[in-house]
């Protein structure tokens, strides 16, 4: 059951996304721009700080 | 056409419910912005008593944000008008409503009695004042408000400010404004702090009630004697929204009870009121804090209704130019405009309670003198 | 009808000014603060590392004092189209105030409802809620930003309503056209990412003040790598939105460009020079001084190599018609409201679209009564009427050119500190470092500038064709706008003393000292601790 909800939940979810991405992208490219563009910034911030743990942890090795 | 009568009616109302809960949740924290000095003796008190709203206050603080919008969309010519008219208090409202968050955020930031001290009385002042005008302008409203348009629609005063500052009636107003909010913080600190906090705000919540209370009914007798307007031309409520051009308007002294003998079933507004008040300080004296809190709405909700009914469709009406009064009929948007609005505000008002309500049930409990000492996080 | 009196328009306007100008001055941090927080959040959920759960309460901390004062400033926004443009109020109140109301219900609500469950739920919420409710603040600021800049761009490209002689008003009437209006969309992006920028700044610059003084390094590092990646990408945006704005101003608000540009004569492409510098000189509408780039300004604005660029002269000229259609509009329409007869409703309806001109010819009638313009006096009231229809070139040429070079700035400093940041040597590039601390507050500058040049570029129009900012105002005393101005200068006086006093005091102490930072797991504080400590060591991590 619990499985279930978590499906229908993702699958509104996805369909919320691409109803948006729709709308915006027809009547609004920049506002779509806007959503993609966001998007995009806080995942190659968040990718920059994983990397520099990745870094950090190869360091490690090395100095052990 | 009907439609747009049905809308003009709709956001007459919403107008209603929307300075109802502003009044109830910015109220409320004035309230314990008027009593930080009076309930909190020690500064461990008043921070308990700031973060006793602190999570909430923010949120709070939008229905106020909110009614500026609102008016200034569905209400246009009334937003346009009336903020103008009522320029110097206006301002006064603005300064104390700006110093607020200020005062929030920085005061607990430094360790310093002096620092402390200034900014416990800007929330004295940001606390007191706003309330006083809220209250003020309704009595202002309801004896008319001198000014007139140009052929453009542009509004020229014809009253100095001071006629709206120093008027015995609006004064009295402000002041049961400001009862009612001490009442509604008071009792909210009864709800989430513990002693010595809680009885000393019981002290203060009863009183403000009892206040109100005395203020509600002499406001009553007041009112019957006092000029209220009324239409004397043919009113068309599906009319064109602007002033001009509109029915003749007269002012006769106790107007305002029109509406009451014409549909005697409206009595119920004033009662309500009144017995939210007087019942509350009954409920608070026997420690019943949760029903004390939503008296406290009821007297809100009865208060502001009374003022709706008697001057419905009178919105602001004018001393000086009687025919050119906002009205319902005449102040709103236009029908599609409202009609947007109408949809935005079926979606979120709905949203806005339930989360603001989780907010509340998330950070639900008493608030201790200590956690709030200890916790680098609280205001 | 007797005009404002211009004193207290321009009291007005330079009230208006000082509180949005002001105001803006917290709003970008505050659209770019919300977003990195909920980047380092989502890091501290999916890693699990305590250091970034230090980042988002410091941060936030910062964030907090700035919150404080957007909201208190932004309520007197809220507040100031009623108290001091009530005309304007009237007549675009319908299609305006609708988006600063749906802002309120939509956007700010959720903002400041969560705000205090992202202060104060860190014990009651689990991690996800938690996260959810960063995100939740963050987007509400930029939907807020989204809301206020809809009603901006209908100032500048009023679409979605139309003017309705019976209420005198511009009435709402396509709610797609007011929401997808071209200006609004990519004023909404611009301002947004310029926000971005901003606290990306912001972040940068105080990590890059710790690992000056060697102080909270490991926090200090991972916030500069995390700021930098985010600022650069988003300057890349600013820049890119910025062009798409300056040609929406080309298409719909010709005077802005030209203005913006020092361009008095219509340009010869394809060789017109792009003008890095001028002395623009509006009384005798020349530029004393030029220095420019040739061949780049046509495929620079136009994005075409062969366009004409109108100059504002011709602009000018252009408009003595509109000025003549103008006066029949607002003659006819004086004469409806009267006695509403469908003859005068015709000659209006024919002349509508030119209302603002004649709006801008009644200041120069006798008694504003553009009834009363004789045949004789019509040339020299066209040609004053005109003189007006153009904005101010000196103040939108040079702000313009300062938010410019401030943008192209930005895109310079973050590649390098992005670059730098990935190889972890910033320690060894100590000027970079001084550099990111003493830019914390160029892009907020860069935003106040870029505020400047789209609002002085839309003089002399409150909305843009149909109604000019003298008429805009209320008709109160003097008097009136000395008390509010007097009072304002005092409180946000005062108010940006204990900003700055209590933003330097935290920044100073920085995460550790006031107990944010203290309870780092001992495994965290072991690896993250040798990364700078040897610099030399540092180096060689990634080779």
């Amino acid at each position: 059951m619990g499985t279930i909800v978590k499906f229908g939940a993702l699958a509104a979810v996805i369909v919320f996304a691409l109803f948006l991405a729709v709308v915006a992208g027809d009547y609004g490219p920049w506002y779509f721009a806007w959503l993609v563009g966001t998007t995009m910034i806080i995942l190659i911030s968040v990718a920059g700080a994983v990397m520099f743990e990745t870094q950090l942890t190869i360091n490690e090795d090395r100095r052990l | 056409m009907e439609i747009y009568i049905a809308l003009k009616v709709l956001w007459a109302v919403l107008l209603g419910i929307l300075l109802t809960g502003l009044a109830v949740m910015v109220g409320m924290d004035m309230g314990v912005g008027v009593l930080l000095r009076l309930v909190g003796k020690t500064d461990g008190e008043r921070r308990t008593m700031l973060n006793i709203i602190g999570p909430h206050w923010d949120g709070n603080q939008v229905w106020f944000i909110l009614g500026g919008g609102a008016i200034f969309a569905a209400f246009p010519t009334l937003y346009a008008t009336s903020f103008s008219v009522f320029y110097v208090v206006m301002i006064l409202l603005l300064f104390s409503m700006i110093m607020r968050p200020v005062a929030f955020e920085y005061r607990s930031k430094v360790d310093a009695t002096k620092w402390r001290d200034t900014w416990d009385w800007a929330f004295l002042i940001s606390g007191a004042l706003p309330m006083i005008v809220y209250g003020a302008a309704f009595g202002n409203v309801l004896e008319g408000v001198g000014y007139h348009y140009s052929w453009t629609g542009q509004y020229f005063q014809d009253e100095s400010f001071l006629g709206y500052l120093l008027n015995p009636f609006a004064v009295m107003c402000g002041v049961m404004s400001l009862s009612l909010a001490v009442y509604q913080g008071g009792t909210m600190l009864m709800l989430r702090g513990e002693e010595p906090i809680y009885s000393r705000a019981r002290t203060y919540a009863t009183l403000g009630a009892v206040v109100a209370a005395v203020i509600f009914a002499v406001g009553g007798v007041w009112i019957s004697h006092m000029n209220g307007y009324v239409f004397t031309g043919t009113v068309d409520p599906g009319m064109a929204a602007t002033p001009l051009g509109g029915p003749a308007v007269a002012a006769k002294a106790g107007a305002w009870l029109n509406n009451f003998h014409a549909y005697p079933i409206l009595w119920l507004a004033p009662a309500i009121g009144f017995l939210g008040m007087i019942v509350g300080a009954v409920a608070l004296q026997l420690h019943m804090k949760i029903v004390g809190w939503w008296l406290g709405v009821l007297s809100w909700v009865g208060t502001i209704s009374t003022v709706g009914v008697a001057m419905f469709p009178f919105l602001m009406p004018s001393s000086t130019a009687p025919a050119e009064s906002l009205t319902v009929w005449n102040a709103t948007g236009s029908a599609y405009n409202l009609g947007w609005m109408t949809f935005f505000a079926a979606i979120f008002v709905p949203a806005i309670l339930s989360y603001t309500s989780w907010c509340y049930y998330v950070m639900r409990g008493k608030v201790k003198v200590e956690t709030v000492v200890n916790d680098p996080h609280s205001y | 009808m007797p005009l404002i009196d211009p004193n207290v328009v321009d009291l007005s306007r330079l009230q208006f000014a000082l509180t949005a100008l002001y105001h803006f001055l917290f709003v970008p941090l505050t659209l770019g603060l919300t977003i990195m927080l909920a980047a380092m959040e989502t890091v501290y959920v999916i890693t699990g590392k305590q250091v970034y759960k230090d980042m988002t309460h410091f941060w936030g901390k910062l964030f907090g004092i700035n919150f404080a004062i957007g909201v208190a400033t932004g309520l007197t926004m809220e507040f100031e189209f009623g108290t001091n443009w009530s005309m304007y109020s009237h007549f675009v109140g319908d299609v305006f105030g609708t988006p600063l109301a749906i802002e309120g219900l939509m956007a700010f609500f959720m903002e400041s409802t969560f705000v205090g469950l992202m202060f104060f739920g860190w014990d009651r919420l689990s991690k996800p809620a938690h996260l959810a409710v960063t995100y939740l603040v963050a987007l509400g600021s930029n939907l807020s930003a989204l809301w206020i800049l809809v009603a901006n761009g209908f100032m500048q490209n009023p679409q979605g309503a139309s003017f309705d002689p019976d209420t005198m008003r511009m009435q709402f009437n396509d709610f797609t056209a007011l929401v997808f209006s071209p200006d609004a969309q990519a004023k909404f992006v611009h301002t947004s990412i310029a926000g971005f920028v901003a606290g990306a700044m912001f972040v940068m610059g105080i990590s890059a003040y710790y690992m000056l003084r060697g102080r909270h390094r490991e926090f200090a590092a991972r916030s500069f790598r995390m700021a930098a990646l985010f600022g650069l990408v988003s300057t890349l945006a600013v820049v890119t939105l910025g062009d798409a704005l300056g040609r929406l101003d080309y298409l719909v608000q010709p005077t802005k460009i030209a203005a913006m540009e020092g361009l008095w004569h219509t340009s010869t492409p394809p060789s017109a020079p792009w003008l890095i510098a001028a002395l623009p000189n509006d009384a005798t509408q020349s530029n004393s001084m030029e220095i420019g780039v040739p061949y780049v300004l046509t495929p620079l604005v136009a994005h075409s190599l062969n366009t004409p660029i109108p100059g504002l002269i011709d602009l000018e000229q252009a408009n003595v018609p509109r000025v003549d259609n103008g006066i029949k509009a607002i003659a006819a329409l004086q004469q409806y409201g009267e006695t509403h007869s469908a003859t005068s409703l015709a000659t209006f309806k024919q002349y509508e679209n030119d209302m603002g001109y004649g709006f801008l010819a009644q200041r120069y009638a006798p008694n504003q009564d553009v009834n009363l313009i004789t045949p004789a006096l019509l040339p020299s009231v066209e040609q004053q009427a005109v003189k007006d229809s153009i904005p101010n070139v000196f103040v939108t040429f040079w702000s313009f050119r300062i938010m410019m070079v401030l943008g192209f700035y930005f895109v310079a400093i973050f590649a390098f500190a992005a670059y730098y940041s990935l190889k972890n040597q910033l320690e060894k590039h100590p000027m970079l470092l001084k550099l990111c601390m003493w830019s914390i507050p160029a892009p907020i500058l860069a935003t106040e500038f870029g505020w400047v040049t789209a609002e002085a570029g839309r003089q002399p129009w409150t909305v843009y064709g149909w109604l000019p900012t003298f008429q805009s105002a209320s008709s109160h005393d003097v008097g009136y706008m000395i008390f509010s101005l007097a009072g304002f200068a005092l409180l946000y006086s005062a108010f940006i003393a204990a900003e700055l006093y209590l933003m330097f005091k935290f920044a100073r102490l920085g995460p550790d000292e006031h107990g944010v930072a203290a309870h780092h797991s001992p495994v965290d504080a072991s690896i993250a601790a040798p990364i700078f400590a040897k610099p030399g060591f540092a180096n060689k991590s990634w080779e």
